[in-house]
């Protein structure tokens, strides 16, 4: 029979079609996507060679458009070209009012939850923007590696709160992509120097990822040992970038000129312009004529220099701060990495360079490493490769509380716990008969709830009513590995477990992205029902083969051969709901069959955890 | 699953307050690496749930043993002492030790030289700390639980007590 086929453990019983998976970074200014293909990371380009996609959206009364065609409309319709928009990600109207200055768009509140933007097709959430950004790269790979996309890695800044993950996690579901995992940027740019590789001795080593973009500057400080990556500590400054150089550069020539400081729009245009083809000429040459009006002038490197250490120094601060939190020298860091476009100037990587003392990984494009790192993170989570060396633990950036008696928080969950994880925390009632209690959960480091992010409200009902103080309500908060978190609540004398209902403070909820897909859709003409039913297929033979695969690999040891005839018959039942053209009948036959087949999961999970230990204790022995 | 193993079997470890860290760090990393919930990625949406609430277990197990206080904490709930949070120490004399201490670190700033006062401070609390330590330890191993709580009930205050000279070595440094 051919289920009792014997299979290595790691290898792929049947050779499989390989797995389309991308890697997608989604920035602040720019994003793009990479893939795996022969063996090495290289991002996609889209059909005109470019491989940057701006991360800029147009919205007209009918039609999107994304990219560099939307970006060179800011100037002329800036009401409708939304830029930026990663930094509205997860956030509230109070946060995006604070950033008035630099985006000036017409925001629509909805009842204090994720803002939206009043645009010519509408209002639109920052969720569906940045879903317009995502559909374009998932497009660009599909057609790269001929067909719809198995699965992708999408990265975030590792500072990115609970709402700001979700949102981006919303975002991409929205865009119809399978999330394999929320990647940290710096990780994603570590695992692209392939420094997960080179410490086969296990030497404990220390990494600085060193971020500037456009309007943005990241440090993490990272802890790599046998392939294992760890988050120490991270800090920047979200206002500080290569934007500012070239205000830097422009107000010199400015002076320079004799052109005074209160210019008008077009000539402050005019001057940036000319001060960022200085900054990227002088990465080349060592001086560069410039002119403005009757004025000549020329600024070599030490001069540029001069204008733009002021800002490097912020960055080193940062640096500092970061390297502090993780108690640490700047001389222990064994390796430093550049990313962003802004790492192209060369002062920057002089004092890098001099800072950390030590020699700068940079030969992978600044603008392209993030993308390329989460491209090999997701050739490994789709199963296309076997890298049981690698493994990415990730940290908790901010601590998780819930909001007790007068406003204070209480933390659960520390700052820079290893995720996934799990925290517990027994409530009672506190008066007689009470059957429901509200909890709200927050996110951050200060006492008073009002100094926290607001990440969510639960309400627990159903309790059964008992006198005060009676009723024992566990409250589990869980965190997986993208840094999400789920709450559960049970009350523990009755065993009765508690409806939840989630209302995310700053977020989106289930029914909005359904309705929101629908929407987009309708938008797209696309046939919801065709979507739906092919949508149920990929998942009827994501379980069929995952659970082939599983029972190939120790069904006859853990099953009865009573159960095996059954989970078969399900799987059967399975494989013709997916020939026919049911897509509510196949989501039926999934369940059934999950349902059968959970003892056999639980089982598997026991039989690892059983040769875990028992490979230990052999070991322990043998000392 | 396996939730009657205790964190000290999930290490291979032997239930006692001094524990090899090496081994302690070494095994930790065997264990996410069989059950992170990245190696599950492409696995059951069941398989998937079981292998994050694994990894949340040995994320939790790992930092209980790490930590000197919460390890003496688990080892007393394994020997059936509860000890509640509200509890505190009845030895005057360790308390009127605390409260100088504590007098001291509030005047830091206050000294002509906070850094060089703030090392000296941190020294002797660390000192205390270290030695509550061997304390818990020995009567442990021996058995005597009504004193290994009251070592633990002062390990939480020096513990704490040392986390505020840490955050204010931070602070004198911006």
């Amino acid at each position: 029979m051919a289920l009792l086929q014997i299979s290595e453990p790691g290898q792929t019983p049947e050779p499989h079609q390989r797995k389309r998976a991308v890697g997608i970074d989604l920035g602040t200014t720019n994003s793009l996507v990479a893939t795996v293909r022969s063996g090495s990371a290289e991002a996609i380009a889209a059909a005109d060679g470019s491989v940057i996609l701006p991360s800029a959206v147009h919205y007209a009364a009918v039609g999107v458009t994304v990219g560099a065609a939307a970006r060179i409309r800011a100037g002329g319709d800036p009401y409708n070209t939304l830029l930026s928009i990663k930094r509205l990600m997860g956030r509230g109207l109070a946060d995006v009012q604070s950033f008035g200055e630099q985006l000036p768009y017409k925001f629509v509140d909805t009842d204090g939850g994720m803002p939206a933007i009043d645009t010519a097709a509408g209002a639109v959430n920052p969720v569906q923007v940045s879903a317009e950004i995502l559909k374009v790269l998932a497009r660009r790979g599909a057609e790269a590696l001929g067909g719809e996309l198995d699965g992708a890695v999408i990265t975030v800044p590792a500072y990115f709160d609970d709402a700001q993950r979700q949102a981006t996690k919303d975002a991409a579901k929205l865009a119809g992509l399978k999330v394999l995992r929320l990647l940290n940027e710096p990780t994603a740019a570590a695992v692209a120097y392939g420094l997960d590789r080179e410490d086969a001795d296990g030497v404990e080593r220390t990494v600085a990822v060193y971020d500037l973009g456009g309007g943005t500057f990241d440090i993490s400080i990272l802890r790599l040992s046998r392939g294992v990556f760890e988050v120490l500590s991270t800090g920047g400054d979200s206002a500080l970038g290569g934007d500012d150089f070239d205000r830097a550069i422009a107000t010199w020539i400015a002076a320079e000129a004799g052109l005074g400081t209160d210019l008008d729009v077009a000539t402050q245009r005019a001057l940036l312009d000319r001060a960022c083809t200085a900054k990227e000429a002088l990465a080349q040459v060592e001086h560069v004529a410039l002119e403005y009006g009757d004025w000549r002038g020329q600024l070599d490197r030490a001069g540029m220099a001069a204008l733009l250490d002021p800002l490097i120094d912020k960055t080193l601060r940062a640096c500092k701060r970061a390297l502090r939190d993780a108690d640490l020298g700047a001389d222990e860091v064994n390796e430093v990495v550049l990313v962003g476009g802004s790492t192209r100037t060369l002062r920057v990587r002089e004092r890098a360079e001099a800072f950390f003392g030590r020699a700068p990984h940079a030969d992978i494009d600044p603008d392209q490493v993030v993308a390329i790192g989460a491209a090999l993170q997701a050739d490994v989570l789709v199963g296309n490769k076997s890298r049981d060396d690698l493994l990415l633990l990730d940290v908790i950036p901010l601590s998780l509380g819930i909001e007790t008696m007068g406003g204070l928080t209480e933390k659960l969950i520390a700052r820079n716990t290893t995720i996934p994880v799990a925290k517990a925390q027994e409530f009672t009632t506190f008066k007689d008969g009470q059957t429901a209690m509200s909890i709200h959960v927050v996110q951050g480091e200060r006492e008073l709830v009002t100094d926290c992010r607001s990440l969510a409200r639960f309400e627990l009902r159903g309790i059964p009513p008992m006198v005060a103080g009676a009723a024992h309500i566990r409250v589990t908060l869980q965190v997986d590995a993208d840094g999400l978190l789920s709450v559960s609540a049970m009350e523990k004398s009755s065993g009765v477990s508690a409806d939840i209902t989630v209302k995310p403070s700053y977020g989106l909820e289930d029914v909005d992205i359904t309705r929101m897909l629908q929407d987009s859709y309708a938008h797209a003409e696309e046939d919801v029902a065709a979507r739906a039913l092919r949508e149920a297929q990929v998942e009827a033979e994501r379980v069929l083969e995952s659970l082939l695969v599983a029972l190939r690999e120790n069904g006859a040891e853990l099953l009865e051969g009573r159960e095996l005839d059954q989970l078969e018959r399900a799987m059967e039942a399975l494989r013709l709901a997916h020939n026919g053209g049911d897509a509510d009948e196949i989501r039926r036959r999934i369940e059934a069959l999950n349902e059968l087949s959970e003892p056999f999961a639980a089982r598997r999970m026991d039989a690892s955890i059983k040769r875990a230990m028992q490979g230990h204790s052999l070991d322990e022995f043998d000392q | 699953m396996a939730q009657h193993q205790t964190y000290f079997d999930m290490f291979g470890l032997k239930p006692a307050f001094e524990i090899d860290r090496a081994a302690l760090t070494k095994r930790y990393r065997e264990l996410q690496r069989e059950f992170h919930p990245d190696k599950y990625a492409a696995k059951s949406a069941r398989e998937q749930l079981l292998a994050m609430q694994y990894a949340a277990r040995i994320n939790e197990a790992h930092t209980t043993l790490r930590d000197p206080v919460r390890r003496a904490g688990y080892l007393l709930e394994l020997a059936g002492v509860e000890v509640s949070p509200e509890q505190t120490t009845a030895d005057a004399e360790f308390l009127m030790q605390q409260m100088m201490l504590r007098e001291r670190l509030e005047e830091v700033r206050d000294q002509v030289d906070p850094a060089a006062a703030l090392d000296e401070l941190g020294d002797e609390v660390r000192g205390l700390f270290a030695t509550e330590q061997r304390q818990f330890a020995r009567v442990f191993a021996e058995g005597e639980l009504n004193a290994g709580k009251d070592s633990l009930l002062k390990l939480q205050f020096l513990g704490k007590l040392q986390r505020q000279v840490e955050e204010l070595e931070e602070d004198l440094l911006d």
